[in-house]
This record gives structure tokens, C-alpha cells and sequence, in this order.
């Protein structure tokens, strides 16, 4: 079993990231289950995906990954990794973004929310944790809503996912509208250049 | 057939249609939306042949359409959330009595947590005291086995059923093959018959009688007794027992392990983790799938030998109620009873939803073996604190402008107001800072409550904050209530053109039918003034004087009184300006911060700044600086 949690916030698309794994894995004859937050929380609240492949070709019972199962935790926001951390192993492998989202209630808190210090707590764990610097990335693909495609390409690249590059382009093709598959593909290629991932 | 990734709403959509659904309507709310939503995608792309589908106004009358539509012959499909299941009980409780022609299928999601809702509501107990057969899937493909064969099951006997889902089944995906294209079943027609179709005390009564019967017929179903009786459609029985299938684990159980929905995936998960971990003791393990009418010879021949009977179940403890009520029955017959552990008995959390995590240590107890938790990755959280993140209203919403604007007009009156809430995004107008929500407690009920605090507390103004959508579905009769006993209150339409919260739907208000050409649409204004509502001001939420002065007209007229606020919603409309912020003439003073509370504008522990991906260039903070440190220009 392999087991992906995507982390965010509401409108940053983590669904269609985990549309994107979870239609890979049915193309490799996996059974899948993925669970989504919808409702009140999309509102610019915290939301969490869940994506289980049966990759022994076992069957998915729960939708929902389990405390401690999750091999990969892919997260859209430093703060939010923190928060649903517990459901990742302790060796897992954590992808996070690292600009910070101030919620409104930080912003009306006396005490400042910064990226540095959750970062820094995040690196201290055991397990392998890569911390994307998304802004330049972004830039030069040149939309800000290709960060769920950079988050993935980086969590590609850590091999956890049991899933070729083909593969991996394959299913953004399928689960995109033709008119952003080009886009996103270029943008596959963008990160993986600059990170010198393939 | 196609294999396509599937939500379960999504899912049970494609379900009904491939039995023949004829007639789709229903009311939106989480987590059941995208059933309607999908029969609209899929008749609109033309695979979806000859059915109707419709929001309709509200949950009751989307039900007595369907039960119209049913009479003459049609599979009819009904959805809402469990609280709007409350709004079409009137219809519902009548319809069991008449019964139905054509397949009459209610598809209620339920939301443990709750996670977008205002209760922990169980449509499986409501089906008990509505007398009307409920089916409750695991999973998305048992989902989709029950929707077609609850058609089925409702032209047999003749009655309505509820195939209830949870927002973990309801929202889950999962791959499935469907049909490229359906055909609706064509309706035979209505055949005059006054002694079915006219609800009258003599047709009640036997009606009363037809319902027990058929209830018992169904249970010996749901039991897998394949007797044979002449269903009331003059056809044979079926068999549902697949729906409450029995496994077991070793020779000669002691323990029996019962769940019901989500919780049976959850449960096998935690068993498949414990026996990972070591040998387990043999247990006996059922699925409740059709809670109501109660499998009982099914739940006996499954307790024969048990000692202790371990229930899985998210909300009410339905199935731990049966267990025991059987275990009574048992013990009068003499027979050997099992000691039931659940919910009620204290042995399962009471309220709120279950987990495998939960669930596997509570069976490794009750099965006697260790639990093998695997704890996961802890965050420091006494060394960074991570600030909380709830649900907020969007970056540049309309209703921001709304709120803000009666708490400064009331303010500058000098009076005080209670600010009556609905059911909405506009119910985040509670959060801080603008903390312009008093009271919420369900659809349409603001206005009515205002009148009645208006009665109770003279003193303060009584603002009633409804949606446009809501406004339609249940705040008319209240309008129409203010007017005849003469309340002074003041009814604020936030007019967003949607039903927001949900994800978008249309009303009547916006005259786009989920089918056919745009019709014309009723407008708020009319129905206000048409309901005898004298003084109605229209402002846009945007422009904050505007805004008071409306308010402020409106408070001060004496009698019931109206705002509209028109402004679309940010998600039809994204304007493509954007705030800035001056950072040499803001002063950090943070007043546009903690008076809107927009979450587009942040602190960095000198001056404010916008986050030029989230905001939508409303202006309404440009309004509220002190110092014009912000403006709003073209895109970046």
C-alpha cells in the first residue's frame, strides 16, 4: 500500500493533484481510494486529500490514510504540514512549499507567523524532508496556479510515489483540460531541470 | 462502459441513471450536491438521455414534484443533506402511506463531525420513525449497487426508499465503470385510482396496515429468506441480504464484530492491521446494510454463539439498539444472549466521526490483543506555534461589505442590534473581527427569530442576514409572517447571484435551470415588495456608504424593512485589480486588519500588505484606511 496525503488550503489544488496520482495508479492496475475536504473548510480554511494505491494488488478498505501510515505527505504551506504531520511515518518523506499563508486570525494575532521558524522545526525531523522553494519556480513557469504540479514533480523526484516519469505525465495529461496539458507538462520539465531531479 | 474515477455522489448519479431515473430533483448542501450536479453534467453533454433534472426551490418541494412524477410511473430521484431531509418530512410521511408507482429513491447524505453541518442527524433513525426503508453503503461500489437496486426494491413494495450515504462514502473516489449513455424509463402515465392517490383517514389506515407488511416482507429480504409472496407490484420477492454480508475469522466464535457504513472499511482496515501484528482469536464480522427494516433472522443465526457483540457505527447507536432489542427477544425465547458493547454502552465515542486509528485499538481490546499504534511524526507545537486556520469568507466576498457596513451603521445610530444569521458562507461572517453574527439556526430561520427577539428584547434593532438562495428556499414565509403581525425588523438579502457554499448552484432567483434556456427570473425586490415589505433599499456591498445609508434608511423605517445587497460572488466574478498597499504612507495602524478582516491582507510587524494572489481588487479596504494607503489598480 502506498499511502499520499496532500495538505493546503482551500483553492489551492490539492484535489486535482491527488486526482492526478490516483488516476497514475489506476493506469498501473492499482485499486485506489482518495478522500477529499469539501464544504465549509474550501473556504480558505485547511484542507487534506488522501490517495491509497493497493500497489501489492491488495484491496483499499478506508479512504483515509491512518496516524503514522502515510509514506509521503506533500504540503501546499509550511503550517500545514505541521498540522497533519502525525499521519506521516516516521521515515516518510515530507514535500513542502515554504511560503507561508498568513490566516487572518495571524494577522489579527500580536505574535507574527513566519516561515523560518515552522521550516526549521520541520527539518529537525528524522525522515527525509525537502523543502521546495516554489516563488522562482513559479515565476518562470509562469502561473501561480502551477504548484500543485511543482509540488508533484519534487515528490516525483523522491521516488516514495512507485511511479515512472512517463507514467507521472501520462495521467496529468489525462486529468487536465487539453488546453493547460502543455503548460504543465513544460512545467514537469522546469522543475526538474532546476532541481536537477532527472 | 467506461473506467472513470468517481466521487461516490458522482458515482450514485451514474447509478441511478443506468436504472432508468426519469425524474432528478433535489436542494443542495454538503456532502450531497454533486449528485444532482452530475445528472445536470451528464444530460448536458447528451449521455444522460430523457431525464429531467432540477434544483428545486427547496428539499419539500423538490420531493412532492418527485412524488407527482412517481404516481404517474417515473423512477424518481430526490437528494438533499440530513437537515433537508427535515424540510421534505411532511411530504415524505404522507407519500409512505400513499405509496408510490415508480421507483421512489431519496438520496440522504449524512455528515458525521459534523464536519459541514449543523447536527450529528441519523437518516437511519429517521427512516425508523418514517416507516420507510433505508439502505447504508460501506463504500462507493456497494453505494452503487444499493442506488440501482433501491428502484427495485421501491416497485416492489411500493414504497419509498433512502439510500443514505456519509460525507466519507459521499466523498471518497474511487475508479468504476459506467455506461457511455442511459435512457431514461418511460413512465406509463397516471392512472385515476382514488383509492391509492387521495390520502384520506380510511386510506391512511390501510395505507398503515400496507406498511407494516411490506416492512416485514422487507426485513425477511434483508435476511435473505427467500419466501415466497406476492409483493404488492404483484411480483416475487428479491434477496438484499448481499447488503448484510456475514464473514468469519477461526472456528467456533465467542465475539461478533457489526458495523454499519464508512465504519465497516474503517474496521476491516483496524483487522487487517491487528492481524499483521499477531494470530487473532476467531470473530464473527456482519455489515449492516440495511439498517431498517432490521435484518432479525439474519442478526440471530449471526449471534449463535457469540458472547459479546463488539458495534461499529458513526451518530446514533441504530444498530447497537437492534442488537440489544434482539438480545430482549432472545432471552424471552430462552435462547443464549450476547452482551452488546457500542455507543450507548459507552464502549465507542458517542458523538462524532469514527477512525481506523480509534477503531483498531478499541478491536484489539475486544479481541484481547495488543495494539500495534503506530504513531506518527509529531510537530513541536510548544516551539512554533502554528496559528489556527478556519473556514473564512473569501478574499473581496460581497458579504464582508455587508456585515461591516450595518455594524457601522448601527453603530453611528448609537443603537444596539442583534445580528440574526442563516445557513451559508454568510454564517463566517461570525468570525472575528467582524463578529456580525448573533444567532444561526437553521435555513430561513433568521428572519423569523429576529421577530420573535423583537418581541422578547424591544430595546435592540433586529437585523436578519438571509442569502439570496436561502431567501427562496424558506425565507419567504417568514417575509410574508413579518408583514402580517407587523414586526420591525430589518431583512438584509446578501444577493450573490448563488448558492455559494454548496459550490455554485443556480435558484430561481438567477433563472439558470439546471436544463433548457435561461428563463426569467424572479427578483427579490419583487417578492418583497409583493409581500407587502414598504421600504426595500438596494445597495452594492462594495461601496461602504452606500451601504450604510441603506442600512440606515431601513432601521430607521418603522416596520419590517429590507436591504438587498447586490454584488456577485467572487467565484463567478474575479475581478482582475488588485490592492496595494503604500508602504511608506501606511502606518502598520492595522485597522484595515481587525475592522474587515479580509485574509488577502497580512502583517509583516511594520505594514499591512496584500497577498496580490488571493485578493480580487473589491476595494472595501481602500475604504477603511485611515491615512488612502491603499489603492486599487490594473493587474500586475
Amino acid at each position: 500500500m502506498i499511502n499520499v496525503v496532500l495538505t493546503g488550503i482551500g483553492g489551492q489544488g490539492t484535489v486535482l493533484a491527488a486526482k492526478i496520482l490516483a488516476q497514475a495508479a489506476q493506469n498501473r492496475g492499482y485499486h485506489v481510494r482518495t478522500a477529499e475536504t469539501i464544504g465549509m473548510s474550501q473556504r480558505g480554511g485547511s484542507v487534506v486529500s488522501h490517495v491509497r494505491m493497493g500497489n501489492g494488488g491488495e484491496r483499499v478498505a478506508s479512504p483515509l490514510v491512518s496516524n503514522g501510515q502515510a509514506d509521503i505527505l506533500i504540503a501546499f504551506e509550511p503550517g500545514e504540514a505541521a498540522r497533519v504531520l502525525p499521519l506521516l511515518k516516521k521515515d516518510g518523506v515530507l514535500v513542502t512549499a515554504s511560503r507561508v499563508v498568513q490566516p487572518v486570525t495571524a494577522s489579527l494575532s500580536k505574535t507574527l507567523y513566519e516561515a523560518t521558524p515552522v521550516i526549521e522545526a520541520l527539518q529537525a525531523r528524522e525522515g527525509k524532508t525537502v523543502v521546495v522553494d516554489e516563488a522562482p519556480l513559479l515565476e518562470e513557469v509562469g502561473n501561480p496556479k502551477a504548484l500543485n504540479i511543482i509540488l508533484l514533480t519534487v515528490a516525483m523526484g523522491c521516488g516514495v510515489l512507485g511511479l515512472t516519469q512517463d507514467e507521472f505525465r501520462q495521467a496529468v495529461s489525462e486529468c487536465l483540460k487539453p488546453r493547460f496539458v502543455e503548460m504543465n507538462l513544460k512545467a514537469i520539465d522546469i522543475v526538474n531541470e532546476r532541481l536537477g531531479l532527472v | 462502459m467506461t473506467t472513470r474515477l468517481l466521487m461516490g455522489n458522482e458515482a450514485f448519479a451514474h447509478a441511478a441513471l443506468e436504472a432508468g431515473v426519469r425524474v432528478v430533483a433535489g436542494y443542495p448542501g454538503t456532502p450531497s450536491s454533486e449528485v444532482v450536479e452530475t445528472v445536470a453534467k451528464l444530460h448536458a453533454a447528451g449521455s444522460a438521455k430523457g431525464v429531467h433534472v432540477e434544483w428545486s426551490t427547496n428539499e419539500k418541494a423538490a420531493l412532492e414534484l418527485l412524488a407527482g412524477a412517481s404516481y404517474a410511473g417515473a423512477r424518481t430521484l430526490f437528494t438533499c443533506k440530513q437537515m433537508g431531509l427535515n424540510v421534505a418530512s411532511d411530504a415524505l410521511l404522507s407519500l409512505n402511506y400513499v405509496g408510490v408507482e415508480g421507483g421512489c429513491v431519496l438520496f440522504v447524505a449524512d455528515d458525521p463531525g459534523p464536519i459541514s453541518s449543523q447536527t450529528e442527524q441519523d437518516t437511519r433513525r429517521f427512516a425508523d420513525f418514517a416507516k420507510v426503508p433505508v439502505l447504508d453503503p460501506a463504500n462507493v461500489e456497494q453505494g452503487m449497487d444499493m442506488m440501482g437496486e433501491a428502484f427495485a426494491l421501491s416497485e416492489r413494495y411500493r414504497t419509498p426508499v433512502i439510500v443514505r450515504s456519509t460525507t466519507r462514502v459521499s466523498h471518497s473516489s474511487t475508479f468504476a465503470d459506467v455506461a457511455d449513455e442511459t435512457q431514461a424509463m418511460q413512465p406509463a402515465g397516471f392512472t385515476k385510482d382514488d383509492s391509492r392517490f387521495v390520502i384520506f383517514p380510511a386510506r391512511a389506515r390501510r395505507g398503515h396496515v400496507e406498511i407494516n407488511e411490506r416492512l416485514a416482507w422487507i426485513s425477511r429480504e434483508a435476511s435473505g429468506d427467500a419466501g415466497d409472496w406476492e409483493t404488492p407490484n404483484g411480483g416475487r420477492p428479491g434477496d438484499l441480504s448481499r447488503f448484510n454480508p456475514v464473514c468469519q475469522h477461526g472456528e467456533d466464535p465467542k465475539l461478533g464484530i457489526v458495523c454499519g457504513g464508512v465504519s465497516t472499511e474503517y474496521a476491516r482496515e483496524a483487522l487487517a492491521m491487528l492481524a499483521q501484528a499477531g494470530e487473532l482469536p476467531a470473530y464473527r464480522f456482519m455489515q449492516v446494510g440495511v439498517p431498517f427494516p432490521f435484518p432479525d433472522q439474519a442478526a440471530d443465526v449471526f449471534c449463535e454463539g457469540l458472547e459479546q457483540i463488539f458495534v461499529c457505527e458513526e451518530l446514533d447507536c441504530v444498530i447497537e439498539d437492534a442488537f440489544r432489542r434482539l438480545m430482549g427477544d432472545r432471552a424471552i425465547e430462552g435462547k443464549p444472549v450476547a452482551r452488546v458493547m457500542g455507543r450507548k454502552s459507552g464502549d465507542a465515542p458517542s458523538v462524532g466521526e469514527n477512525t481506523s486509528d480509534d477503531l483498531r485499538a478499541r478491536l484489539a481490546r475486544f479481541l484481547g490483543v495488543e495494539d500495534p499504534a503506530a504513531d506518527g511524526e509529531g510537530f513541536d507545537t510548544a516551539s512554533v506555534a502554528v496559528p489556527p486556520r478556519p473556514p473564512v469568507l473569501c478574499a473581496g466576498c460581497p458579504h464582508r461589505g455587508s456585515f461591516y457596513a450595518a455594524k457601522r451603521a448601527l453603530k453611528k445610530m448609537k443603537l444596539r442590534g442583534v445580528f440574526h444569521g442563516d445557513i451559508g458562507c454568510y454564517t463566517l461572517g461570525n468570525a472575528k473581527p467582524l463578529d456580525a453574527v448573533d444567532t444561526c439556526l437553521c435555513m430561513g430561520a433568521g428572519i423569523t427569530m429576529a421577530q420573535g427577539m423583537g418581541v422578547a428584547d424591544p430595546e435592540a434593532k433586529h437585523l436578519a442576514f438571509v442569502g439570496d438562495s436561502t431567501f427562496f428556499a424558506s425565507g419567504m414565509t417568514g417575509v410574508a409572517n413579518a408583514v402580517y403581525n407587523q414586526h420591525d425588523i430589518t431583512i438584509c438579502v446578501l444577493d450573490n447571484s448563488t448558492t455559494a457554499m454548496t459550490g455554485g448552484q443556480p435558484h430561481p432567483g438567477t433563472g439558470a435551470m439546471l436544463m433548457g434556456p435561461q428563463t426569467e427570473s424572479l427578483t427579490i425586490e419583487g417578492v418583497l415588495g409583493a409581500l407587502g415589505v414598504e421600504s426595500v433599499q438596494i445597495a452594492n456591498p462594495h461601496d461602504l456608504q452606500e451601504s450604510i445609508d441603506a442600512i440606515t434608511r431601513a432601521v430607521s423605517f418603522e416596520g419590517p424593512s429590507a436591504v438587498i445587497f447586490r454584488a456577485p460572488c467572487v467565484n463567478l466574478f474575479r475581478s482582475a485589480q488588485k490592492a496595494h498597499i503604500d508602504g511608506e504612507t501606511c502606518t502598520g495602524c492595522k485597522r484595515c486588519i481587525t475592522s474587515i478582516g479580509c485574509p488577502a491582507i497580512g502583517y509583516n510587524g511594520k505594514v499591512a500588505v496584500i497577498d496580490p494572489a488571493q485578493c480580487n481588487g473589491c476595494g472595501l479596504c481602500t475604504q477603511v484606511c485611515p491615512f488612502d494607503a491603499i489603492t486599487v489598480g490594473g493587474a500586475e
